[in-house]
């Protein structure tokens, strides 16, 4: 990995960190040091290299770097050609909320105990569905906004 | 931390201070979310003789599973068990030299371990409470060690704490004991606890403290012979001329408190932790082999499960063979005991009540990554005086685990490199399975010098890329359990479910182990219910 690659990728790291409220006590889920940069999104109007990384870092990890998904003794959906993808708003409210086995990322609650799910904010989530919705052959229309997703958050 | 002007932003404050709160929320969470219970294994299991010609599917071999079929099988059901992998165990795992894993998306690796040498990639320990392991363990001849969950000579570590230097475990330990115990003597003979402690109380609670904190005849942590005692020695006592001992320098109160590591040492306090701990000899998988043996061709491999039904008569469940070409099979039964993973079981088509459905639905499957690191010596025993326990960072590996076996053997060692939860279990799991392995390195070396010099090779497991479990266990929070735990756990027609996703042990092999005894014992009196052959 290149300098200014790491360096790219460790801001947007530091900024997941840096959301997470809760503690775990060990002290391994603490925002770390290095972390107190800018949110990834903040500042920088590339909100595609934004969502990118966000991909990269946590979305890959089950739908894969190709966007495929996976089978085994049962499956991670495909996000490539994933008709779902059709409504913007579906996917906010799956990162927000979660959907059966994947976590939220809304930070709603589900750190119950120290395992605690990387949480996004509305911009993040914002641009890693614009991201998901362009690339691995997807070309759907329209765009969401940190905003919209605001919205989608339920009271607390 | 800017350490050298000892001063401390507010941001740096506040920080700490949500740090502070959160460690006690989060073991009032353990509590409540059941981490925190004891065992509800009460001893052997007797079912009376099953129904004449009664017959039960377990789906899983995981400990759940192989615990159910074990007890069924004995109490004359005619059982068979269902599992995906070729292997008995499931999360009960261990990886050896010459295992191949290949986890989801393809990635492929090879474990180049020496002979002897292992990581459990899943359970590593077991709580001395963990009575029905224990049972079992016993029962089967599975050979059992103590696990060192507590180790002295191991290491607290933080990037930004003295200078990023590992401190000792009993240097910091003894420090905080010792600085906290002379604070409150203080305030003690102050008369500032009057309205707490009575006269009589108040000398009892001033020797208590001079104990606990080793503090000297004036209630002081100061250095010398009380405070070596506990934080150890500049140089050890000895024999004969050489043996002087020098005491050694107690941290400043301050600075400690600044480190943030006081954070790591009610970690081995709490009840799951707490000292005697076991590990089986040659890996935690030996527990899953060992019923493999007991059962043997009750268990058929292989079997990837695509629909489980029911009706008045029975179950019947089909699966596909995937070493015969994906060959599609159903099989008959009176009940089944179904263990399979809720990531995996809501993407199975299941003929069950909505109440059922909905609490299979309503569990998200937490990610978590291990790593196992191969070295050319055991430096951490022969340069660092390391035997077992765990080093505590906040790298994003968390911890570094010493073998808690193979003590001063010549050869090579294999410790655990790295065991992430959260976001950085999340970060890692996106990595390809070598780069985890050198990030574990890279960060392991912070600690460790030696590391560059002495690794070899490595091995990683990312839980949710685990193509049989799609995550490391059931995440319950207390608003789901309340809402859909019941529904999890009732016996919806003749299926019953049961794994550390419907206990209140999550992730425990006694969550796991419990469910199965306390479904199987609802499913037997169900069963004899409905009467022989219903």
């Amino acid at each position: 990995m290149s300098a200014a690659k790491e360096a790219r990728r460790r801001i947007a790291v530091a900024a997941l960190a840096a959301v997470l409220g809760a503690t775990l006590g060990l002290l391994g889920s603490r925002a770390r040091p290095q972390s107190a940069g800018p949110s990834m999104t903040k500042g920088t109007n590339d909100t595609a290299t934004a969502g990118a990384d966000i991909y990269r870092q946590i979305c890959q990890g089950c739908h894969m770097p190709d966007g495929r998904g996976a089978v085994g003794a049962g499956k991670y959906p495909a996000l490539a050609g994933d008709r779902a993808l059709l409504s913007a708003r579906f996917m906010a409210l799956t990162l927000l909320e979660g959907r059966r086995n994947m976590p939220a990322f809304g930070g709603t609650g589900q750190e119950g105990f120290f395992f605690i799910t990387p949480t996004l904010d509305d911009e993040q989530i914002a641009a890693v569905i614009n991201y998901v919705r362009t690339h691995f052959g997807n070309h759907f229309r329209g765009t969401i906004s940190a905003a919209e997703v605001k919205a989608l958050r339920r009271p607390p | 931390m800017n350490r050298e002007s000892g001063s401390m932003s507010r941001r740096q404050l506040l920080s700490m201070i949500g740090t502070c709160a959160g460690s006690a929320a989060m073991y009032q969470a353990m509590t409540s979310l059941g981490f925190a219970a004891e065992s509800s294994f009460k001893g052997e299991i007797e079912l009376s003789a099953a129904p004449a010609g009664a017959s039960v599917l377990v789906l899983g071999a995981g400990i759940a599973g192989l615990v159910a079929a074990f007890e069924l099988r004995k109490a004359g059901y005619r059982v068979q068990v269902l599992e995906y992998n070729a292997r008995a165990g499931g999360r009960n795992w261990t990886l050896r030299g010459g295992d191949r894993y290949v986890e989801l998306g393809g990635f492929a690796q090879q474990c180049a371990f020496d002979p002897g040498l292992y990581i459990n990639p899943g359970p590593w320990r077991l709580p001395h409470h963990h009575r029905g392991m224990l049972h079992y363990c016993k029962l089967l001849g599975v050979q059992l060690e103590p696990f060192i969950q507590v180790n002295y000579n191991a290491y607290l570590h933080g990037q930004s704490a003295f200078g990023g230097q590992p401190q000792r475990y009993r240097t910091v330990k003894a420090d905080y004991d010792g600085h906290v115990a002379e604070l409150l003597a203080k305030v003690t003979q102050g008369g500032q606890l009057d309205a707490e402690v009575s006269a009589e109380d108040r000398e009892r609670l001033l020797e208590s403290l001079k104990d606990w904190g080793a503090l000297d005849k004036n209630y002081r942590y100061l250095k010398g012979p009380m405070s070596s005692d506990r934080r150890g020695y500049q140089s050890d006592p000895g024999g004969g001329l050489s043996g002087r001992p020098v005491f050694s320098e107690p941290v400043r109160l301050t600075d400690l408190l600044a480190s943030g590591l006081w954070q790591a040492m009610p970690l081995s306090e709490i009840y799951d932790m707490q000292t005697t701990m076991f590990q089986p000899v040659g890996g935690m998988g030996m527990v899953g082999q060992a019923f493999a043996r007991e059962l043997g061709p009750l268990i058929r491999y292989n079997a990837k499960v695509i629909d489980i039904g029911q009706d008045a008569s029975g179950v019947s469940v089909t699966f596909e063979d995937s070493a015969q070409s994906m060959t599609r099979q159903t099989l008959r039964a009176d009940w089944c005991v179904c263990t399979i993973p809720l990531s995996i079981l809501g993407q199975i088509p299941m003929k069950v009540g909505a109440p059922m459905a909905q609490a299979i639905a309503a569990v998200p499957y937490a990610a978590a990554v291990k790593v196992g690191l191969q070295f050319k010596r055991r430096f951490w025993e022969e340069d660092e005086q390391i035997y077992g326990g765990i080093t505590y960072t906040d790298l994003p590996i968390t911890n570094i685990s010493y073998p808690s076996c193979g003590y001063f053997s010549r050869g090579k060692g294999v410790l655990l490199g790295g065991y992430l939860f959260g976001v950085q279990a999340a970060e890692f799991t996106s990595m390809p399975p070598q780069e985890r392995v050198s990030k574990a390195v890279e960060y392991g070396s912070r600690i460790h010098p030696q590391y560059p010099r002495e690794f070899e090779n490595g091995i990683s497991v990312a839980w949710h890329r685990a193509p049989f479990t799609l995550g490391c266990f059931g995440m319950w929070t207390e608003a789901a359990r309340a809402r859909h735990y019941d529904d999890l756990c009732r016996i919806d027609g003749r299926i019953v479910l049961a794994g550390e996703h419907a206990s209140y042990i999550p992730a425990w092999q006694e969550g796991a182990l419990t469910s199965a005894l306390d479904a199987i014992g609802r499913l037997h009196r169900r069963a004899l219910a409905a009467g022989a052959g219903a």
